[in-house]
């Protein structure tokens, strides 16, 4: 595994120096790294080229592209289909074509979906993550009304709407069937995709171990995979058995809040607001950890080809 | 004897002419008789006579002597005898004589008349001669002879033929050009040429006559115009009143107008050009000359003749000098080296000092604050140095305000990255090393700053050594120097009233049009100014130190703002061009613990929203730092009361202590009602 750290060089104070990447993805052919920041751009970098800095001088290393989706509007989600680039920011979810992406022209988006509200206008709901089901095509988009939505990608409508938080979502899960979510209350949702309806519920921050009143209750991250699942945010990162829901390990990684938890083939990627990004065993050892510079992590994306790489990105 | 005898007788006819006349003619007759005679008588025959008588006297003497040896009577009778025939032997003999005589006579005259004669030809022959040689001579002095009229140039033919009367030419317009038509065309051309000549030598004395005319017409206007000067002197004196009762200061004008023609050549331009924009746009600046007349024009004459550069570069010879000398007895090489750090402190003071005149502009803005700057121009550098110096009134006693106001930063980089204190005169490193200075910036304090834009707009354009100040825009425009520094003392002013305010711990108010939270429990306890050392020490800075965001010329300030238990310490940099880059704010925040920009993304947030989105404009000056502390304020509100509610009861209204998956706090403010 590698990794990049993301920074930007510049001599104006200006608003790139306070900048913050929230969501990563990457392009279908995986050559090209698509990242969304606070400020409602979107940047597009040839991977090659940051790899290999030797062969790459500084002017091919900056962005191949960037492009305003919407003036200061966070850019909480990015999500790869095969056609496009979805993106979800505060209130709404566009999709890109690739090509628009790749190319330097101006970029239209291709559609745009409204999230439903029923609030004034005040504030804007985000969607904060999104995730992709590859079968069905169809996209699960956690929000900030609390409710977890599915989108069919053919009908580019929001067909169903899950109730099952009383704060915003953080984070969502699926694998086939079943879709996990996060949120700021600080539960841990299971549910099945055919019922549409929450089969388990989990609340780590009722486990004295594991929780931790100061940093409070909410969940940023989880994941899941067959028979394992793991969360963290507020309280520890900790690992949960799925039928069970008995607490298995609870990882003893040094953090002040957990934005990423994944798991990856029989390792799990940990990462937040702390010094160091983790790669952990079931058993909860420390296999690799990976000094950050930025304050906090908030996304983490990896492929295996045509480069082998992890992304992390986060507040820098 | 016969001689005698006929000179005799010629006396006696001469003497008795009357009773000679018979005689004398008898006399002729004979001589005539005998002239026949001797003529006809040949001589041969005579000369034999004489022979024979001669002989036969010789014989009869040789018998006479005998006879007389013989003494006897016989003998005396043959004497006789032959005496008397002797005597008429001797009678014959004077006869033959005298015939002679005659021969010789008549020979002698033939010979002379023919002599004559021989004499006469031979003198025509020589006459001849000479005549023909003096022919000869005079045919070649003819030949050689030029002509006066060859020298004189003649108009080609063909001219003369067109241009001369009809009278002269029509001769030899027709037929065949003989030898001697050919001298009648040359005497008629010369004849022309020769009244052709006249003509213009008339015309020529026309002309001088003329010319003579001027000359004296200049001379006679000169004098009056010398005398003019004087009368306009007069009536400018006269008129003095008059001028101080319009209120036009002529007078005062054409003074400053003399110096100005005094001073050297960049800060000429700079005078003229500042004088010019000063009275078209009639703002509130003064341009004056400042210095004495006398020096400068003592200056001026002694550096008119001199090439002041020669001397310096004379300095490696008179190096080699001293070295040789050096080898010497070691009391002259005391001596030596003591004139020659003489020579050394000499050269520097040459090569530093700066013309007496200098010209000062003068800027009012509001009420009692003035900015002086004085340019200074160095000849030997060929630089124009600047040196400024503000009034304030009294009004202003923050010790942090005087210093955002006060001299040397006011111009600091009134244009990107223009401090002064290099010279932007590629050349005068090497001046300055010659001479045994270190840097240009060293002496920046004695000779003042050097700044790019006081280079331009004196007219001197230097190649800078940077080539990416080639794109920057042209400050050579005075209008925009003038203005740059008008903007930058507004708002240094401004800055120091705030400055004033923020001493005395009382956020400055903020004018109606900005929006800003009103309501803030935290208040701003503290504000001083800050160094550079300490700033870099501070973990909060070390992102923006290491990106090069601030440096060590900008100005440093600390504001302490508080809320019983928690307190936010703001190290605050003020760039130079204030307010075109908004004031840069470092927040540490030390509740539970020290938080900062590098290890907690809320006061990272904080940071943000209040480093980024201020107005940039002139205007914003008075207001852009209170505004901010204001927001600084209730951020730090916000902050505290959405981490711990129950130790610090919400004041300020949000609606959301965190959103979205980065969990930031709202820190956006919206006007709407109270505020949020």
């Amino acid at each position: 595994l590698r990794q990049i750290i993301y920074q930007k060089e510049l001599k104006m104070l200006n608003k790139n120096f306070y900048n913050t990447i929230l969501s990563q993805t990457f392009t279908p052919c995986g050559n090209y790294l698509v990242l969304g920041d606070v400020y409602g751009q979107i940047w597009v970098f040839h991977l090659s080229k940051i790899i290999k800095p030797d062969n790459s001088t500084q002017q091919e290393r900056l962005p191949k592209n960037v492009f305003t989706i919407e003036e200061d509007v966070q850019i909480n989600s990015l999500v790869t289909t095969d056609n496009f680039l979805v993106v979800g920011t505060e209130g709404n979810v566009y999709g890109y074509h690739w090509k628009v992406i790749k190319s330097m022209k101006e970029c239209k988006p291709a559609w745009k979906v409204t999230i439903p509200s029923n609030r004034d206008k005040l504030e804007k709901c985000d969607v904060n993550c999104m995730t992709y089901n590859k079968s069905t095509e169809s996209l699960y988009l956690g929000c900030g009304d609390n409710n977890i939505y599915l989108m069919k990608m053919e009908a580019g409508e929001i067909i169903q709407t899950l109730n099952g938080h009383t704060n915003y979502i953080h984070s969502l899960c699926n694998i086939g069937n079943e879709l996990v979510s996060g949120g700021e209350d600080g539960l841990v949702n299971i549910w099945d995709t055919r019922i549409k309806n929450i089969v388990n519920k989990i609340e780590p921050s009722k486990n004295d171990k594991i929780a931790r009143p100061e940093l409070g209750k909410w969940i940023g991250a989880v994941g899941f995979n067959e028979d394992w699942l793991v969360c963290g945010g507020g309280p520890r990162l900790s690992m949960w058995h799925l039928r069970t829901l008995n607490t298995s390990v609870i990882f003893p990684i040094e953090n002040r809040g957990i934005h990423i938890a994944e798991f990856k083939e029989n390792r799990i990627l940990a990462g937040g607001t702390a010094d160091y990004f983790y790669n952990l065993n079931i058993n909860g050892d420390v296999i690799s950890e990976i000094p950050i510079s930025s304050v906090t992590i908030f996304s983490a994306i990896h492929q295996d080809d045509p480069f082998n790489v992890l992304c992390l990105a986060g507040s820098s | 004897m016969v001689k005698d005898s006929t000179s005799i007788k010629k006396r006696r006819k001469n003497t008795a002419p009357t009773e000679n006349e018979g005689e004398g003619d008898i006399y002729t007759k004979v001589v005539e008789f005998e002239e026949k005679e001797s003529a006809q008588r040949a001589a041969e025959d005579d000369a034999n006579i004489y022979f024979d008588l001669c002989k036969n006297i010789r014989n009869y003497l040789a018998e006479v002597l005998l006879l007389k040896q013989e003494n006897t009577n016989e003998s005396r009778g043959r004497i006789q005898k032959g005496l008397s025939e002797s005597c008429v032997m001797i009678a014959v003999l004077k006869k033959l004589n005298r015939l002679d005589k005659f021969r010789t006579i008549t020979s002698r005259e033939n010979l002379n008349t023919e002599k004559q004669k021989v004499d006469s030809t031979n003198l025509q022959y020589h006459n001849l001669l000479y005549e023909a040689a003096h022919l000869a001579s005079e045919y070649t002095k003819c030949k050689q002879f030029k002509s006066k009229d060859e020298d004189i140039e003649l108009v080609p033919v063909e001219t003369f033929l067109q241009l001369a009367p009809e009278l002269m030419t029509q001769q030899f317009k027709t037929g065949e050009l003989t030898d001697a038509k050919r001298h009648q065309l040359h005497l008629a051309m010369l004849e022309w040429e020769l009244t052709q000549r006249k003509a213009q030598a008339q015309l020529c004395d026309t002309f001088e006559e003329e010319k003579k005319h001027l000359a004296t017409d200049i001379v006679a206007l000169k004098n009056r115009l010398e005398g003019i000067g004087p009368k306009l002197t007069a009536v400018l004196e006269a008129s003095k009143p008059l001028q101080e009762y319009l209120g036009l200061p002529i007078d005062k004008i054409q003074a400053e107008h003399r110096l100005a023609y005094l001073l050297p050549e960049p800060l000429y331009l700079l005078y003229a050009l500042t004088d010019a924009y000063k009275q078209v746009y009639n703002i509130n600046m003064e341009v004056e000359i400042l210095g004495d007349y006398d020096e400068a024009n003592q200056w001026k004459e002694m550096h008119q003749s001199l090439d002041m550069k020669v001397d310096v570069e004379s300095e490696p010879e008179a190096d080699q000098q001293e070295i040789e000398e050096v080898v010497e007895v070691v009391k002259k090489r005391r001596h030596r080296k003591i004139s020659q750090v003489d020579k050394n402190e000499e050269k520097k003071k040459v090569l530093l000092e700066s013309h007496p005149l200098c010209v000062q502009i003068t800027m009012n803005v509001k009420s009692g604050f003035v900015l002086k700057v004085k340019f200074m121009f160095r000849p030997q550098l060929n630089i124009v140095t600047v040196t400024s110096s503000t009034d304030v009134p009294n009004t202003i006693t923050a010790n942090t305000a005087r210093e955002a106001l006060i001299g040397e930063s006011i111009l600091n980089e009134l244009l990107d990255e223009d401090f002064g204190t290099e010279s932007p005169n590629p050349s005068t490193s090497y001046q300055l090393q010659r001479v045994g200075f270190t840097s240009f910036a060293a002496l920046v304090p004695k000779l003042g700053f050097a700044y790019n834009w006081a280079q331009k707009i004196c007219g001197y354009d230097f190649l800078s050594i940077d080539k990416n100040q080639c794109n920057k825009p042209d400050p050579a425009c005075v209008e925009l120097i003038i203005k740059s520094i008008y903007r930058r003392l507004k708002s240094r002013i401004d800055l120091a009233l705030q400055l004033q305010h923020l001493e005395q711990n009382l956020i400055p108010t903020i004018p109606d049009t900005v929006e800003y939270p009103k309501n803030a429990e935290s208040t701003l306890t503290k504000w001083v100014l800050y160094s550079w050392q300490n700033y870099c020490q501070l973990p909060a800075t070390a992102q923006l130190i290491e990106n090069e965001i601030v440096q060590a010329t900008d100005l440093f300030y600390s504001a302490t703002i508080s809320r019983p238990k928690a307190t936010l310490q703001a190290v605050i940099a003020i760039k130079n061009n204030y307010p075109l880059k908004s004031p840069i704010f470092s927040l540490t925040l030390k509740y539970n613990g020290e938080f900062h920009g590098g290890n907690s993304d809320e006061i990272r947030d904080m940071e943000r929203a209040v480093n980024l989105g201020w107005s940039t404009a002139i205007s914003s000056a008075s207001w852009v730092l209170s505004a901010q502390l204001r927001h600084l304020c209730s951020f730090l509100d916000v902050y505290l009361e959405s981490l711990t509610p129950s130790v610090f009861p919400q004041k300020t209204v949000f609606f959301k202590s965190v959103s979205g998956r980065n969990r930031r706090k709202p820190f956006k403010f919206r006007k709407i009602g109270a505020g949020i």
